[in-house]
């Protein structure tokens, strides 16, 4: 009430200048309140947890206490999960994943994207084919790959077939991880596909046109003309990549359960077995909030990103 | 708040805007609030005091179990006029956290079934009322076996109405084809025998090697007839076991992929028909029947003196705020602990009654398929989880013997290195 005798008596000060103000004021109050819904629900799905999740990481949390008061223990959490030892050798599993994940990921969507860039009638299947991969639910698509990649799986009757030994694609210790890998680069590549070839779609087909009659072979089109110009997107895209990488559990849940023993524990399957497994919310969460760091620091990488390409379009 | 504090806009034709959006917002507010009542309100509540609310864990696809279910509130329905019996599922992997969501609105089923292994885990998260004084009072105590009556601190929790184990199936045709005349009884002649099935072209044994629960459940018997026990958590003795069984990959008796098979996935092998053995549960009759084209037949599992096998199974409790917790564990009395009921259970599923009179049932010592199991439980059966282990430790130790049993299958260690390492570990979760 009092900024209004205020605003009443400003008017009357400098009549010219107020109206002025006060329509600016006006129309930034609406996109406020027009934000409103959108802050309360991510505020409450979002802010809120993440919260929870910080403070259950510095508290002892158990089955047992979780309606109780939350005893603080700062780092104490995080000591334990280095002691336990589980720590050090998820997050080498995680980076591991996460590399050949986006190298994969992002190479093999650029790969197709180019070879779709002409889509005739095939083109145009294989695109509805892979949005199709795409959608479909982790769970569905590990359940499948575990299927093909099993000792008597299609693949290794292939490679009987044509003489060649059986692979332990899922029970080795070291290729349980890689598999999975693959299989989790497999299942991105068709919406990095689809983000690039939006990208290079948006190329004028002059410039294609105009590089021809210079007498640039294909190589050098790719090199010169195509590369420069979904560098942004890639960046964008890369982010994206590592970020869906680091945050994969479900592939890992359904494939291998993290192991052989605990050969293919990341650090989101690390988490859950803490949690959800030996019900230790405070141990868990604090892998998660391990986890949530690395992907944050992306995103303000992503976000970063994001502001520049907007500002050079 | 902030909006509350702006200038009121002077002019009218602004104010009808500006009220719409605040009509939206505050419709907005109202419906996010409404979305959240929502979601603590399906926490659950257990109605009306003639309603008995059954939470359960077995999907639609379980159909032997499921329709179990129905027959026991059928059951209580008709012994019971007036009263309602609602069975809810809730899938496996959720129904522990959904039970500590209710119980901590104070809310929550009448009756919980439950994977008798964690009323530990459900007790310690106030979930659980205690049953003692219903337990006293009921006529056919005795009858019970003491394995099948879980008590955390001193105070019952949960009682079972059957229990599931372990057994050692064998595919006789494998089996002769190998010249092998009667199954093993002994861990050495299971070990020979799996040598001469393998020079006559056949595979040996499929087992559980999940990094997780079920592989603990599966190693238990190998990790007792080796001599290991949780009250002495020995390395020698976990080594002798891992040894043995990490030998059998490395000749060729047990596939390295039994790393990736849940409990489903190797009895699906073993019918597959070209293996000799199956380490498998009393569950897995009805599959058996209508998918192993070959002849077969299961004994007790091949153990010494200090061998042990699991009596696991589902685990009944009564909901801490069940509305009406007398009505409850007559629901319990007249499906579960009744003689009626368990010999339903063994119709249905399989299952070996809890209840001695019960498990006496003539129709078990007749059929080949179930006295196995039932001269099991009395020769090797043990209490699931081991007494042995601290109550809040539970989890913690299923999955780390799982993973270290995992690991051995896998060759990701040696028997030795993680005999060492899980028996440091296993020294902080026994008692």
């Amino acid at each position: 009430m009092t900024t209004m005798t205020d605003t009443r008596s400003t008017r009357a000060a400098s009549p010219d200048a107020a109206p002025l103000r006060r329509r600016r004021r006006r129309r930034f109050d609406r996109r406020w309140l027009g934000v409103l819904p959108a802050a309360v629900v991510l505020g409450a799905l979002a802010f809120y947890p993440l919260a929870q999740l910080v403070r259950m990481s510095v508290s002892a949390v158990t089955s047992a206490t979780l309606s109780l008061d939350w005893a603080f223990v700062g780092a104490g959490n995080w000591i334990k999960g280095w002691q336990e030892g589980d720590l050090p050798h998820a997050i080498v599993n995680t980076l591991v994943f996460v590399v050949i994940v986006t190298v994969l990921g992002l190479v093999g969507g650029l790969v197709a994207a180019i070879a779709l860039r002409r889509a005739g009638r095939m083109g145009a299947l294989l695109l509805g084919l892979m949005v199709f991969i795409w959608a479909l639910p982790p769970v569905v698509n590990g359940s499948v790959w575990k299927f093909l990649l099993a000792d008597a799986g299609l693949i290794n009757s292939v490679l009987h077939s044509v003489g060649l030994p059986s692979v332990p694609f899922l029970f080795d210790e070291h290729l349980a991880l890689v598999s999975v890998a693959l299989v989790n680069s497999w299942a991105i590549i068709p919406f990095n596909a689809l983000v690039f070839r939006a990208a290079i779609l948006g190329i004028p087909e002059e410039i294609f046109e105009a590089a021809q009659i210079d007498g640039a072979r294909p190589a050098q089109e790719l090199r010169y003309v195509l590369l420069p110009a979904v560098r942004p997107t890639s960046l964008v895209l890369a982010v994206l990549t590592v970020v869906y990488a680091f945050r994969s559990f479900d592939f890992i849940y359904v494939m291998t359960y993290g192991g052989p023993g605990k050969a293919t524990n990341t650090l989101p399957f690390l988490g859950y077995l803490q949690a959800f497994v030996r019900n230790d919310y405070g141990l868990g969460a604090s892998t998660a909030v391990l986890a949530a760091a690395f992907v944050l620091v992306l995103a303000v990488v992503y976000a970063r990103s994001v502001r520049r390409e907007e500002l050079e379009s | 708040m902030q909006f509350s504090a702006e200038p009121r806009p002077l002019r009218p034709p602004l104010r009808r805007p500006r009220r719409l959006v605040r009509t939206i917002a505050a419709a907005a507010a109202l419906a996010t609030a409404a979305l959240g009542l929502a979601a603590c309100s399906s926490g659950g509540s257990s109605g009306s005091s003639k309603t008995i609310t059954v939470w359960h864990y077995f999907s639609a696809s379980e159909k032997a179990q499921v329709g179990l279910m129905d027959t026991y509130a059928k059951l209580f329905e008709k012994s019971n006029p007036g009263v309602t019996v609602d069975n809810v599922y809730v899938p496996y992997d959720q129904i522990q956290s959904k039970v500590t969501a209710a119980a901590n609105a104070h809310q929550g089923p009448d009756i919980v079934v439950f994977n008798g292994a964690e009323a530990g885990t459900y007790a310690l998260a106030n979930t659980l009322l205690p049953i003692d004084s219903y337990l006293d009072s009921f006529a056919d105590a005795s009858q019970l076996s003491p394995s099948t009556i879980h008590k955390v601190e001193g105070k019952t929790y949960a009682v079972q109405g059957y229990v599931n184990l372990l057994g050692l199936w064998y595919n006789k045709d494998v089996l002769a084809k190998a010249g092998i005349a009667n199954p093993p009884t002994t861990m050495d002649e299971l070990t020979a025998d799996l040598a001469k099935v393998k020079a006559a072209g056949a595979d040996g044994i499929t087992l559980c090697g999940l990094p997780q629960g079920q592989g603990e459940w599966q190693a238990y018997p190998w990790l007792t007839d080796a001599g290991f026990s949780y009250q002495d958590p020995s390395a020698d003795a976990l080594a002798k076991a891992f040894t043995t069984i990490q030998d059998w990959v490395g000749k060729g008796y047990l596939s390295k992929e039994a790393v990736t098979w849940d409990q489903t996935v190797p009895f699906q092998k073993w019918e597959a028909g070209n293996v000799a053995f199956a380490e498998n549960g009393n569950w897995q009759i009805g599959s058996a029947k209508s998918d192993a084209k070959f002849n077969y037949g299961v004994v007790p599992m091949p153990l010494g003196p200090d061998g042990k096998v699991y009596l696991g199974g589902e685990g009944e409790g009564i909901g801490k705020y069940s509305k009406n917790p007398a009505l409850a564990w007559k629901y319990l009395e007249q499906t579960y602990l009744s003689t009626e009921g368990q010999l339903d259970a063994l119709k249905a599923v399989g299952s070996i009654p809890s209840r001695t009179d019960a498990a006496a049932d003539p129709s078990i010592a007749a059929d080949p398929l179930l006295k196995p199991f039932a001269d099991s439980i009395a020769k090797f059966g043990a209490s699931y989880p081991d007494p042995a282990v601290k109550p809040a430790s539970i989890a913690d130790l299923q999955l780390a013997v799982g993973q270290a049993w995992s690991g051995v299958i896998g060759q990701q260690s040696s028997p030795k290195d993680a005999a060492t390492q899980l028996a440091s570990k296993l020294a902080g979760y026994v008692s």
